[in-house]
C-alpha cells in the first residue's frame, strides 16, 4: 500500500468569500454546490476536561438542537442535516412522535455509560475465588443461568427499537445502544460465573414468560420500556444491590456492584422516559397507568419476567440457599426470610419509581394493587 | 445432591421444621466440575476460556427459538419467544468472534476525553466546511450501520452467544462513530451538512437475503470504503483531534472486518454453493456503492481536506483517487481472504474506480 504524501503545490489563489471559493473551484470543473456554511458556522465549542470534555449534551445548537415533536426523516439522516430529494426512504421507523421515546437526559445517561464501562475478564477478581460447598456452588450456578439467560432479553429488544426509532431522537438511541453493550456484558458475566469456580451451567427458566416473553411482544415502545426497563431491570436492580448478602467472595461482590451501576441507569432511562410523557402527554397517563396495572400483579403474585426472585422458581430456591448460607431447611428457610425482605424492597423501590415518574397518584386514589400495601407493610 | 422433602413437621424438639422447596434442579446440569482457567499475563476470565469439556461444543444447529443459554439444561416446557430465525451455524458464526469481542472490551476509550478537540479550531474556512460534509457522511453511517446491527440480534440464535456478544460491541461502536463525527461537525459551529446520497444505506438496510449477505455489504465493501477514509483522515487530518479521532476509530473498524472475512469464510466452508449467491449479492452492492460514490459531495470535500483548501483541491484529489483505489484494492483483499475472489468479477463501475478512470481530473 502506498505511503500518504501530498502533492507539491504551486502558487494559490487568496479567497475572501465562499463565494469566490465555490466560483473558483466550479471554474476548474467541480460542482462545489455543497461548499455553503450553515447558519451556526463560526460559534465555538470549548472542550473542558476538568468538565468532563466534550459531552453529547452540550454540542446541538441552532438547528441541530431542534428536536421535532413528530418526525417527518424518512432517509436516516442524522438530525439537521440537509435534505438531498432523491435520497431513498429507507427509514420505515415506527418511532417518530417524540413522546413515544424521549427523556430529558438521555445524552447524559449515554455518556455516563461510555464513562463506566467495565470488563468482566480483568476487572473482577476471579482468582480470589475459592471452593464453596456444593449446595452453595450449584446455587450460584443456578442464579447465574438464570441471570445469564435474561440479560439476552434487556440487549435484544432495545435492539429492535432502536432500529425503529427516527434518527432524529438520537439520543434515546444512544443510551439503548451503550444498554445492548451493558446487557452484552451481563450476559458475560453471569455466563463466567457459572465456570470460574468448579461448576456449570443449570436449568433453563422453564416458559418462555418467565424469560422475558412479554417485553418481547410489546409493540409501543413506552410499554416495552415499562416492562423492561421499570418491572424486569428494576426487579434484578434490588437484588444486585443486595449482593453483598449473597456473595461468598470477592468476584461475586465486584460482579453485582458492578452490574448493578449499569442497571441503575437503565431503570433511570425508564422512568425519566415515564415522567417525561406523563408530563407533555397526560392523555397517554391512563394507558400508562394500565401497563402498570399488568406489572403489580405480577409483583404480588411473585411472578413476572426477569425477577430472580420470582416464588416456585429454581432461581428464587437459589437465592434463598445463598442467603441462608445452605440447603438444608433451617437455612432455606432463614434464606426465605431474607428473601422476603428482597420482595419487600423491590416493591418499595417500585413504588419510589413510579412517584419519581409522575404516576404516583396511584397510591394515593385506590388504583393501585391493594397487596402492593401489605408486601410493603409486612 | 437433591435433598428430599421432608415428611416430618417437627423436628427433635417438636419446633415446626419449614419445608424445602422444590430443589430438583440441582441436579439439572449437563456439565459439573468444570472451571474455566484465566488467562496468564493479564488477559483475565474470557469467554472463549469458557468453552470447555461439554460446553467446548457449538452445534452446527440450534433447535430451539428461545434463550437457553448454550450448554444449559434444557426445560421442556420452555417454548418459543418468536424471532431468533437463524438457528444454523454457518448463517453467522465466525471463529474469532470471541477473541473480537473481549478485544473491543480490552479497548475502552471516549470521544469526550481521549480527542484533542481544543486543536481543532481555526482552520481555514473552506477546510472546515468540508469536514463538517465528510463528518456528516460518517455520522449518518455510523447511525445507518447501527440500526442495521441492533435489527439483527433479535434474528440470530443465543446459542451462539458469541457472535452476539460481539455484535453487540459493534452496536456501541457504531454509536462511537456516529456521536465522535457529529461532536466534531459542532465543534466549529458547521454543523451537519448534506446528508448521504442514500443508495449505500438501502443495500446495507434492504439485505432480507440474510445475515451475511448483510455483512458483506457492510463490511466488506462499505467498512473497507471507511477504513481508507479513516486511514487517510489520519493522515490528512488537518488537526490533531481530527487526525486522533480517525486514529482511534481504525481497530473498530478493522474488528467487522476480522469478523466478516472470518464469517463469510466460514460459511463458505459449510456450504460451498452459497458462494455463487454471495458472488452475486456483491455485484449489486458494488453498483449501489459506485453510484453513492459518482456523487461529487463527498469526494469534493475529501479533496479540499486532503489538498488542505480548495486552492488545492486538485492535488487533493490525487490524493482522493489513490485513496479510492486503496478501497478497491482493500475490498477485493477482504473477498479474497473469505474465500470469495472478485478480481475477474469485478463489476464495471469498481473496476473503473481501480484503474483511475471513474474519477478523471477536472480538465
Amino acid at each position: 500500500m502506498a505511503t500518504e504524501t501530498r502533492p507539491e503545490q504551486g502558487q494559490a489563489p487568496v479567497f475572501t468569500s465562499f463565494k469566490e471559493m465555490m466560483e473558483y473551484g466550479k471554474q476548474n470543473g467541480y460542482k462545489m454546490d455543497w461548499l455553503q456554511p450553515r447558519e451556526t458556522f463560526g460559534s465555538r465549542l470549548d472542550s473542558d476536561e476538568a468538565a468532563g470534555g466534550l459531552l453529547l449534551q452540550d454540542i446541538d445548537h441552532g438547528p441541530f438542537a431542534q428536536v421535532p415533536d413528530w418526525s417527518d426523516n424518512m432517509t436516516g439522516r442524522p438530525r439537521g442535516a440537509l435534505t438531498r430529494p432523491n435520497a431513498p426512504r429507507v427509514g420505515n421507523y415506527s418511532v417518530r412522535t417524540k413522546g413515544d421515546i424521549w427523556l430529558k437526559n438521555a445524552a447524559q445517561l449515554y455518556e455516563e455509560a461510555v464513562q463506566r464501562q467495565w470488563s468482566s475478564a480483568v476487572d473482577v477478581p476471579w482468582d480470589e475465588m475459592e471452593e464453596l460447598p456444593e449446595d452453595i456452588e450449584r446455587a450460584e450456578c443456578q442464579l447465574a443461568t438464570f441471570l445469564t439467560e435474561v440479560e439476552f432479553v434487556a440487549g435484544d429488544v432495545p435492539g429492535k427499537w432502536i432500529s425503529e426509532t427516527t434518527p432524529d431522537y438520537y439520543e434515546p438511541r444512544m443510551f439503548l445502544m451503550s444498554q445492548i453493550m451493558d446487557e452484552a456484558r451481563h450476559m458475560d458475566v453471569f455466563r463466567k460465573r457459572a465456570f470460574a469456580n468448579g461448576g456449570g451451567l443449570m436449568s433453563q427458566t422453564t416458559n418462555v414468560a418467565l424469560s422475558g416473553g412479554a417485553i418481547d411482544s410489546a409493540r409501543d415502545f413506552t410499554e416495552m420500556s415499562a416492562r423492561l426497563h421499570i418491572s424486569g431491570e428494576g426487579l434484578v436492580l434490588s437484588i444486585f444491590r443486595m449482593g453483598e448478602r449473597m456473595s461468598y467472595n470477592d468476584a461475586e461482590k465486584a460482579i453485582y456492584r458492578l452490574a448493578a451501576s449499569d442497571e441503575s441507569r437503565h431503570v433511570a432511562f425508564g422512568v425519566m422516559h415515564l415522567q417525561y410523557l406523563a408530563q407533555t402527554d397526560p392523555e397517554r397517563k391512563e394507558e400508562i397507568h394500565s401497563y402498570l396495572d399488568e406489572i403489580e400483579m405480577g409483583l404480588v403474585a411473585g411472578t413476572g419476567g426477569q425477577n430472580p426472585a420470582a416464588r416456585g422458581t429454581p432461581s428464587n430456591a437459589a437465592l434463598a440457599i445463598l442467603l441462608g448460607g445452605g440447603s438444608d431447611a433451617q437455612s432455606i428457610h432463614e434464606g426465605n426470610q431474607i428473601a422476603l425482605a428482597v420482595r419487600q424492597r423491590q416493591v418499595k423501590e417500585y413504588v419510589q419509581r413510579v412517584r419519581v415518574a409522575g404516576l404516583g397518584d396511584r397510591f394515593e386514589n385506590g388504583r393501585a394493587n391493594a397487596a402492593l400495601a401489605a408486601y410493603v407493610s409486612a | 445432591m437433591v435433598q428430599q422433602q421432608s415428611g416430618a413437621q417437627t423436628d427433635v424438639d417438636g419446633n415446626p421444621v419449614p419445608e424445602l422447596p422444590d430443589l430438583s434442579w440441582m441436579d439439572k446440569t449437563l456439565g459439573w466440575g468444570v472451571k474455566a482457567r484465566i488467562e496468564p499475563f493479564g488477559g483475565g476470565l474470557t469467554i472463549n476460556a469458557l468453552n470447555v469439556g461439554v460446553y467446548a461444543e457449538v452445534p452446527e444447529h440450534i433447535p430451539y427459538r428461545n434463550r437457553l443459554p448454550r450448554g444449559a439444561y434444557p426445560a421442556p416446557g420452555a417454548g418459543t419467544i418468536g424471532g431468533y430465525y437463524l438457528q444454523d451455524k454457518y448463517e453467522q458464526w465466525s471463529d474469532h468472534a470471541g477473541l473480537l469481542y473481549e478485544e473491543a472490551i480490552s479497548r475502552r476509550w471516549a470521544t469526550a476525553t481521549d480527542i484533542p478537540w481544543n486543536t481543532a479550531h481555526g482552520l481555514p474556512d473552506d477546510v472546515e466546511v468540508a469536514l463538517c460534509q465528510v463528518a456528516t457522511e460518517l455520522s449518518q453511517q455510523g447511525s445507518v450501520e447501527s440500526e442495521v446491527v441492533s435489527g439483527w440480534l433479535q434474528n440470530l440464535s443465543p446459542g451462539y452467544h458469541e457472535v452476539k456478544l460481539y455484535l453487540s460491541t459493534v452496536v456501541y461502536e457504531a454509536a462511537r462513530l456516529f456521536e465522535g463525527y457529529r461532536k466534531r461537525a459542532m465543534l466549529n459551529g458547521g454543523g451537519m451538512m448534506l446528508e448521504s446520497p442514500g443508495l449505500m444505506n438501502r443495500a446495507v438496510l434492504e439485505t432480507y437475503a440474510g445475515w451475511s449477505q448483510t455483512v458483506l455489504g457492510l463490511w466488506a465493501i462499505r467498512g473497507a470504503l471507511q477504513h481508507e477514509i479513516l486511514r487517510y483522515l489520519a493522515v490528512y487530518g488537518p488537526s490533531e483531534a481530527d487526525r486522533e479521532l480517525a486514529l482511534r476509530l481504525i481497530p473498530d473498524r478493522v474488528r467487522t472486518s476480522a469478523y466478516a472475512v472470518s464469517h463469510i469464510k466460514f460459511a463458505i466452508s459449510k456450504k460451498p454453493e452459497i458462494s455463487q449467491a454471495f458472488h452475486a449479492w456483491l455485484s449489486g452492492v458494488e453498483v449501489a456503492q459506485a453510484r453513492d460514490l459518482r456523487d461529487p459531495v463527498l469526494v469534493e470535500a475529501l479533496a479540499v481536506i486532503f489538498g488542505g483548501g480548495v486552492k488545492h483541491m486538485d492535488q487533493g484529489m490525487q490524493i482522493v483517487q489513490r485513496m479510492l483505489h486503496d478501497f478497491v484494492e482493500t475490498y477485493l483483499d477482504r473477498c479474497k481472504q473469505a474465500g470469495l475472489p472478485r478480481e475477474r468479477m469485478l463489476t464495471p463501475p469498481f473496476q473503473a474506480i481501480l484503474d483511475g478512470s471513474a474519477f478523471q481530473q477536472p480538465a
